[in-house]
């Protein structure tokens, strides 16, 4: 799940409380564009129900409920483990007053009439001062602003995006876990000189139900818990662009529903009746291969030729290792900046970063790099590498990958039995029923390889 | 003396409720035409934006009633 908007702040969670029906749908609709979710209550009964099972970043709160006034649910928020900022709202002369005497860091007002500009002041209290600033020299190494890399791969990949993005082509982005494909579909985007944001879902990380609401949108009463209208990402992505992840783990069943979308440009919301004209390019990202994605049947042949109109491969780190100087560089320079800090690497550190091979690619170089900027000591000016860069996930990644051409079925063999043992805590009968052979034969193997202890 | 401050008092709420009530529909209105600016900016589709100028004419018609209100209110 992405939980940054397009314009890189964060993604929150938002609870609208007002008695206004147009005005809550208005809203909604402006707070969604904004890349934020929104949940709406038109009294405070609806508000505690939401709350009950919920929470939230941040509360528009009217002030006069037809059930009662805002400050009871002030008062509720207070009493329980919620702690959103909230944003009262009011229209009444005589209570903008008597608000400013409630504001503090948490709370404030925004007075009606309002306009989108109210809104994404109120909302950018949480979701920009956690930003770091990024500093000019940080954006001019960045390619369409986003994209570190002065390697013949990346090069290549350049030189695509600015191809692909004079087009309104469709666009498979293919890679390896944590290379960098939402970075590659927001430089695509970038290129595009679209004035609509990004709009990005992410197809695995919704459940089965919700897939078709949160593609097409839905009618008002369209099921249960349909409490107000929503657009789907289809739409809310205009003429720009909408990035769908993780395309692979969208069930098979649903899949009909989105091919007919991309073969028509048209959607039509559940519960609705109309058609609706769409028009964005679909980016869509899978970390699985090509082949992978042929065999395991997991994208329909017609879905994936709508798709991967331009299928980009995405190269994995220990293909472009020229990049990781660089690479380490911004992301020590982003860490200096939040944290006002003057680390710097020692050549014998980039390296060791250098020499190993990153099975989880640049999101797990991040990370090693946040770790040892963690680890390094406030007063000094360099970092505290790790002795072991290897991960558990790296290390069942490289145990995966140890069957290769030119290794023995003995020496296989051998190996297959003592990680099943090592997984059984050594138990011989247990390990000689998963392997499919008699303890006999467990045995006799052992002594054959003199690793039979008793 | 104590009447005509009750008078003046009840006026007075009458006129901020009337004040209160005109700013729902300035609100609609506000936010319906930064809902045209969005369909324009973005390509939404079009008939988007003619429901949000409908219903920004019809918010025109509920202030212009509230309008008439305050103005006989203010006149008594």
């Amino acid at each position: 799940m992405l939980n940054e908007t397009a314009r890189g702040s964060k993604v929150l969670k938002i609870l609208l409380v007002d008695d206004d029906v147009e005005f809550t749908e208005v809203a909604c609709h402006i707070i969604e564009f904004l890349g934020h979710d929104i949940c709406t209550a038109n009294s405070l009964k609806e508000a505690y129900e939401w709350l009950e099972n919920n929470t939230f970043d941040h509360i528009f709160l009217d002030f006069m409920l037809p059930d009662g006034s805002g400050l009871h649910l002030i008062d509720y928020l207070k009493k329980s483990q919620h702690d959103p900022y909230i944003t009262l709202i009011t229209g009444h002369p005589l209570v903008k007053g008597l608000l400013a005497g409630l504001c503090g860091p948490k709370v404030n007002y925004i007075a009606k009439p309002l306009q989108r500009e109210d809104l994404e002041k109120a909302l950018s209290r949480e979701s920009t001062p956690s930003q770091p600033k990024k500093s000019n020299s940080n954006l001019s190494n960045k390619h369409f602003g986003c994209l570190i890399g002065e390697s013949e791969a990346m090069q290549e990949m350049y030189k695509m995006i600015s191809r692909i993005a004079l087009t309104k082509a469709n666009v498979m982005l293919l890679g390896e876990s944590g290379v960098g494909k939402e970075l590659v579909a927001q430089a695509i985007h970038a290129a595009s000189n679209t004035k609509t944001p990004l709009v990005a879902t992410n197809c695995g990380a919704l459940a089965k139900d919700l897939i078709a609401s949160e593609l097409f949108g839905h009618e008002k009463g369209a099921f249960t818990g349909a409490i107000s209208k929503k657009d789907g990402v289809f739409l809310r992505a205009g003429n720009g662009t909408l990035f769908l992840d993780e395309i692979t783990e969208m069930p098979i069943d649903m899949q009909p529903n989105l091919l007919r979308v991309l073969e028509t440009n048209r959607v039509t919301p559940l519960g609705g009746t109309k058609e609706i004209e769409v028009n964005c390019r679909v980016i869509s990202a899978s970390n699985r291969s090509i082949e992978e994605i042929a065999q395991s049947k997991v994208l329909r042949e017609d879905i994936y030729f709508r798709l991967a109109v331009f299928p980009i491969n995405i190269p994995p780190l220990r293909k472009r290792k020229d990049d990781i100087p660089l690479l380490a560089a911004a992301f020590l320079n982003e860490l200096n900046e939040e944290y006002h800090r003057h680390y710097q690497w020692s050549a014998e550190q980039i390296q060791r970063l250098t020499d190993y091979d990153w099975p989880g690619n640049i999101r797990e170089m991040r990370h090693a790099i946040h770790r040892a900027f963690i680890m390094a000591d406030p007063e000094g000016t360099t970092l505290e590498l790790p002795k072991d860069f290897r991960s558990p996930f790296s290390s069942i990644s490289e145990k995966q990958h140890s069957l290769s051409a030119g290794r023995t079925i003995e020496d296989v063999e051998r190996e297959l039995i003592k990680v099943t043992l090592e997984d059984v805590d050594g138990n011989k009968s247990h390990a000689a029923k998963m392997l499919g052979i008699s303890i006999k034969t467990l045995y006799n193997r052992l002594h054959a390889y003199g690793d039979f202890e008793e | 003396m104590s009447s005509q401050h009750n008078d003046n008092e009840a006026n007075e709420s009458n006129l901020n409720q009337l004040i209160h009530d005109a700013r729902g529909p300035l609100n609609r209105i506000s936010m319906q035409a930064e809902m045209i600016k969005l369909v324009l900016e973005s390509g939404m589709p079009i008939d988007k934006a003619v429901d949000a100028a409908n219903k920004i004419i019809t918010s025109c018609q509920e202030c212009s009633q509230t309008l008439e209100q305050l103005s006989k209110t203010s006149k008594s």
